[in-house]
């Protein structure tokens, strides 16, 4: 399919980014890295009259850290992300996720911003960045202002971006001595998106689990927190049988529904088994 | 399977080959059985290779064909004013500006001919062409298709065979009673009376989904009438033969006026084998505006608007002696077959001899019919007519081997086919055979005895076995051309040249076709040059389908090879002295007699026969048809390919999932006359069947539109999905195929999805008989098998 007529703006610093999107409102939109957006547009699902590309600017593909973390530019691609040697380090399970992501082509081209933006409720890098307690930090006419990476979706390909805004940076906080995470991924082949996606960060104490957040992608209109089974296994000695229900119980909280990709049973089949694997593997993986 | 699996390429060229039939191999072949890459390779990686969708002539417009909304509809109005009159336009059509001839495969039988180019007066699936349009350019043609008012009149559509064959559904052909257009028997010996001399009796109901053929490379066409009234069209196809008749039947044209050249060719597999909208369209909007018309499909349109495989619901029956002896089969298949026939009216036939095919049945029944729905076309896919059935029967052989206690690889080589046997008699006569041979050698390969049964909880071994045509064609189409045809001239310069029609589509046929030419007249594969793109040269082929190319392409291409060397000998004969009873060989570029040595370059044979003829070129035609002494009207397949596969899986019990670990598959392809040509068809055979079997399936909405029709939703797998292959090829000689060849490209992709279905049996205890075995199905299966 070839893609409908659409003017290109392509601006050089993030405050004329934000002018030209507070300008055109809903007749604009972004493109980060074009791995969605031109596929939907040559669909004729979306006709925008401007879409604005980011390429031309230079300082938001970065990947930086600090005292408090990392802080990751909105332009940073997936590959970049895959390869940092500081995400290695910090957090192995973020630099993870990357791989399990699309090919190798689109990772090269797709952006964190543009996986975050595009607000799917599959979206990979969420659920881990979630667990992380990641920040968002939004460029727009009123300045800059920050959210918790949780609170920045809104529903299928929602976000709180408001007229004239743009996600500039993604904040990773340190995280406490002896936490890790997993992100598993359930697909129908090697490439592809998500039927389930369950991201779990700890935080070991022993044979405990000191703190724990679970994220699961892809079973409720955004990424969602299961807060009910952090809660059965905060504070406790992980076992078989807890594992099991704390898997029983976040699949009780999921909200998935029959699509294309897979039905709203074996979603929830799903994340019932990878809730309690990917539990069980984040706290190996912070022994 | 979503994890990468990190795999070693277990590709074993040599080590590979199980030659059980080695005198052949003594002949010592220059050519033939040597590893050659595909003479046309370098042309595609380098992008030199130009497709349908690259050509572009002075004046060239560009088409679109607007598509109904709805899969079942009268057609009341068509208004096309405001599309013409937007600046770029440069013609709408309709089907009113057709002939409104009909066509089909089937000429001999015209009730069957259901297709017309563009609706008349009714449209029958979502995307059923109502409407062409050419423009400037192709932005200008999709707007104005917006601009094409059509009024319907919606009908309700039948989106499934059962409903469709209800009493009073509607017609979707009229006349075509409870839509069931085609019923086809079979009956050898006395079904009726076997079950009683059965020890054990099994009956069960399968089912396989609709899938697409997904070649890379879209379907596209240009069209050219000149200003003499003649029609040039350059297309993506399978067989320009077929494209040729069938635009000359629904053009109105001599088929002698219509030149069809065909473009390199990405990909085929049974989706580019007939007169589709691109090809048509594009000629009538020529037509129209005495323009080149260029119309290249998107993705959407080669999913909905080409072709798609069969889907079948399988009623199996299958009667046992109590040593594994298989005694009696009852199979009754139920076809969807779309809005049109295509293909199905024989594949409701060939079902039935497929199926039976692998084993011996000495009581067998089929019953094949087929019925019109409103969803896309079906009809010839890669495996035409042998996927579904052979998924069911040996899915089904492997439940009663359980059940018995019989080991299921025994089972398979107690029952197999053998080389003379009658399977269907007057319709399927077998020559050679290696079936036993193949399932013994793919068995052991996988360490069968040591691992069947054996395998830890959730890993499994699973074996299927199947056979297939090498060249079928029931001459319904009423072809007066040669089935096969070839010239090959010999310059003065010692170049060969060979002219052919047989399709080269990314299988390897120019390839081969060159090495067999090259083999008979001792030349090297540099000195040959392959011609195989116009109907206006050779006219006779009916194309690359039904794993004719290397049997009958080949076998042409042999003959006029020999035909040529023949003009050669006369000519050196002349000059180097002959004797009635010597004898001539050909080698190197030389000809010389065997008693003296006396020799000469092929290219000097070349040019004393152009001395001795006022200039005319050696010349060697070659054609073959096979004959049959079969019963007329019944499909005609010199020989059939066999062969068996085994997988290995890993089945995950709480989520359903199965990774493939390993492969082994014989195939009996007779001489394998390139190696390397048969490993890349497993290969690629490899990854279609499992895709089949484990994750294609085209979706519909409840109105009937394809809700994946792209690659983000209809998965295909990629390399990181594949297990390792490993090939043995069983070398059988066969007494019809060129130098000993049979065929390798349709066969492979036949065991897979029943061997999946055994090994997933073998592996965690459930029986899944749907494809495609998603996860889901399985974890649904297991948590019953628990419940109980």
């Amino acid at each position: 399919m070839r893609l409908p007529k659409f003017e290109y703006l392509g601006p050089k610093t993030v405050q004329e980014a934000c002018s030209l999107l507070a300008q055109h409102g809903d007749k604009a939109k972004v493109m980060a890295g074009g791995t969605d957006v031109l596929n939907v547009m040559k669909e004729r699902k979306i006709r925008p009259e401007y879409l604005i590309g980011l390429r031309a600017i230079s300082d938001l593909s970065y990947i930086k850290a600090d005292a408090d973390g990392i802080k990751i530019g909105a332009l940073t691609t997936l590959t970049d992300l895959a390869n940092s040697a500081v995400v290695k380090e910090k957090f192995p399970c973020l630099a993870e996720v990357p791989m399990k992501m699309a090919t190798v082509q689109i990772r090269n081209m797709g952006t964190i911003g543009g996986n975050l933006c595009n607000a799917a409720p599959s979206a990979d890098t969420a659920p881990i960045l979630i667990c992380l307690g990641a920040k968002a930090k939004i460029a727009g006419p009123k300045g800059e202002r920050v959210v918790a990476l949780e609170d920045f979706f809104t529903g299928p390909g929602k976000t709180v971006l408001g007229k004239g805004e743009l996600l500039v940076e993604i904040q990773v906080p340190n995280q406490p001595a002896k936490t890790a995470g997993a992100y598993l991924k359930m697909s129908r082949v090697s490439v592809d998106l998500a039927i389930v996606g369950v991201g779990v960060v700890v935080t070991r104490e022993g044979d405990s689990c000191k703190d724990i957040k679970i994220t699961l992608g892809a079973v409720a209109p955004t990424p969602i927190r299961a807060k009910k089974a952090e809660a059965v296994v905060k504070g406790k000695k992980i076992d078989d049988a807890l594992l099991e229900e704390a898997g029983k119980i976040a699949s009780q909280e999921a909200k998935p529904i029959d699509d294309v990709r897979g039905s709203a049973f074996y979603r929830t089949e799903i994340v019932k088994v990878y809730t309690k694997r990917a539990i069980k593997q984040a706290m190996e993986q912070a022994k | 399977m979503t994890q990468a699996q990190q795999v070693d390429r277990k590709l074993s060229p040599a080590a590979g080959f199980w030659l059980r039939n080695r005198e052949v191999l003594k002949k010592e072949f220059s050519v033939i059985g040597t590893r050659v890459p595909r003479i046309e390779s370098k042309n595609k990686v380098t992008g030199e290779a130009r497709y349908a969708a690259d050509m572009k002539f002075p004046g060239m417009l560009y088409g679109k064909i607007l598509r109904s909304p709805y899969a079942h509809a009268k057609i009341i109005s068509i208004d096309t004013s405001k599309a013409e009159k937007l600046p770029g336009v440069k013609a709408v059509v309709t089907g009113k500006d057709t002939i409104g001839a009909r066509y089909g495969l089937w000429r001999l039988r015209e009730e069957t001919m259901d297709e017309q180019g563009l609706a008349l007066d009714k449209v029958r699936y979502v995307g059923d062409e109502v409407a062409a349009v050419a423009a400037i350019d192709e932005d200008t043609a999709i707007e104005a298709l917006d601009l094409i008012d059509v009024k319907y009149d919606v009908l309700p559509a039948l989106l499934t065979p059962e409903d469709a064959v209800k009493d009073g559904a509607p017609e979707i052909h009229e006349g075509i009673k409870n839509n069931i257009s085609v019923n086809r028997r079979i009956e050898v010996g006395n079904v009726d009376t076997a079950w009683d001399k059965c020890d054990f009796v099994m009956s069960d109901t399968f089912k396989t989904q609709v899938v697409q053929h997904v070649p890379m490379e879209n379907l596209a066409s240009v069209s050219i009438f000149d200003s003499t009234g003649k029609l040039t069209v350059y297309t993506s196809t399978q067989s320009a033969y077929f494209v040729q008749c069938l635009l000359a039947m629904a053009l109105g044209m001599k088929e002698g006026d219509i030149r069809i050249i065909r473009t390199f060719t990405g990909g085929g597999f049974g989706c580019k084998l007939e007169l589709m909208g691109d090809a048509f369209c594009s000629a009538l909007l020529s037509k129209v505006t005495g323009k080149p018309v260029r119309i290249a499909y998107t993705r959407r349109e080669t999913f909905v608007n080409s072709r798609q495989k069969t889907s079948m619901k399988m009623d199996v029956k299958v009667g046992v002696k109590k040593d594994g002896k298989i005694h009696a089969v009852e199979f009754s298949t139920t076809l969807d077959g779309g809005a049109h026939h295509s293909y199905n009216v024989t594949t409701t036939m060939i079902t039935g001899i497929l199926g039976t095919l692998p084993y011996r049945i000495p009581n067998y029944r089929y019953n094949g019919r087929h019925v019109y729905t409103n969803l896309p076309v079906t009809g010839a896919m890669r495996g035409h007519g042998a996927m579904q059935p052979v998924f069911a029967l040996d899915h089904m052989i492997d439940l009663i081997a359980k059940q018995i206690g019989v080991d299921p690889a025994a089972m398979r080589i107690m029952n197999a086919t053998q080389p003379g046997d009658v399977k269907i008699p007057n319709i399927c006569h077998v020559s050679s055979c290696g079936l036993q041979e193949a399932i013994a050698g793919s068995a052991e390969r996988m360490n069968w005895r040591e691992k069947y049964g054996k395998l830890p909880d959730g890993h499994g071994l699973g074996i299927g076995s199947y056979g297939f045509f090498c060249g079928a064609l029931y001459n319904y189409f009423n072809t007066k051309r040669p089935y096969a045809e070839c010239w090959v001239r010999v310059n003065q310069d010692g170049t060969v040249h060979i002219f052919t029609l047989m399709a080269e589509i990314g299988q390897g046929c120019d390839t081969v076709i060159s090495m067999i030419v090259a083999e008979v007249l001792g030349v090297g594969l540099d000195a040959v040059t392959i011609k195989s793109d116009d109907t206006g040269i050779v006219t006779g082929d009916t194309g690359a389908f039904s794993s004719r190319t290397t049997m009958m392409a080949g076998n042409a291409a042999k003959a006029a090879a020999e035909d040529a060397r023949r003009q050669l000998f006369i000519a050196a004969g002349a000059k180097l002295g002959l004797k009635v009873q010597d004898a001539f060989d050909i080698k190197d570029g030389n000809i010389f007699i065997v008693r003296t040595g006396e020799s000469m370059t092929i290219a000097e044979a070349a040019m004393a026969h152009q001395n001795a003829n006022k200039g005319a070129p050696v010349l060697g035609r070659g054609i073959f048809t096979p004959s049959s002494h079969l019963q007329e009207g019944t499909v005609v397949s010199p020989t059939w390919s066999f062969g068996s596969q085994v997988l290995e899986v890993k089945v995950d019990k709480e989520t359903g999932q199965v990774s493939v670990l390993n492969s082994a598959t014989a195939h009996d392809c007779g001489i394998a006359l390139n190696p390397l040509a048969v490993e890349g068809q497993l290969e690629g055979s490899i990854h279609m069947a499992l895709g089949y079997a484990l994750t294609e399936i085209c979706k519909f909405d409840d109105k009937g539109y394809m809700i994946n029709a792209n690659f983000q939703d209809y998965k295909i797998l990629s390399a990181l999905d594949m297990p390792p292959v490993d090939s043995i090829v069983i070398d059988t000689d066969d007494i019809h195929g060129p130098f000993g060849g049979k065929e390798a490209g349709e066969g492979l992709t036949i065991p897979t999805a029943p061997a999946i279905a055994n090994a997933i049996y073998d592996a965690v205890g459930v029986s899944i008989k749907s494809l495609p075995i998603t996860p889901e199905k399985i974890l649904r299966a297991l948590k019953e098998k628990e419940g109980k």
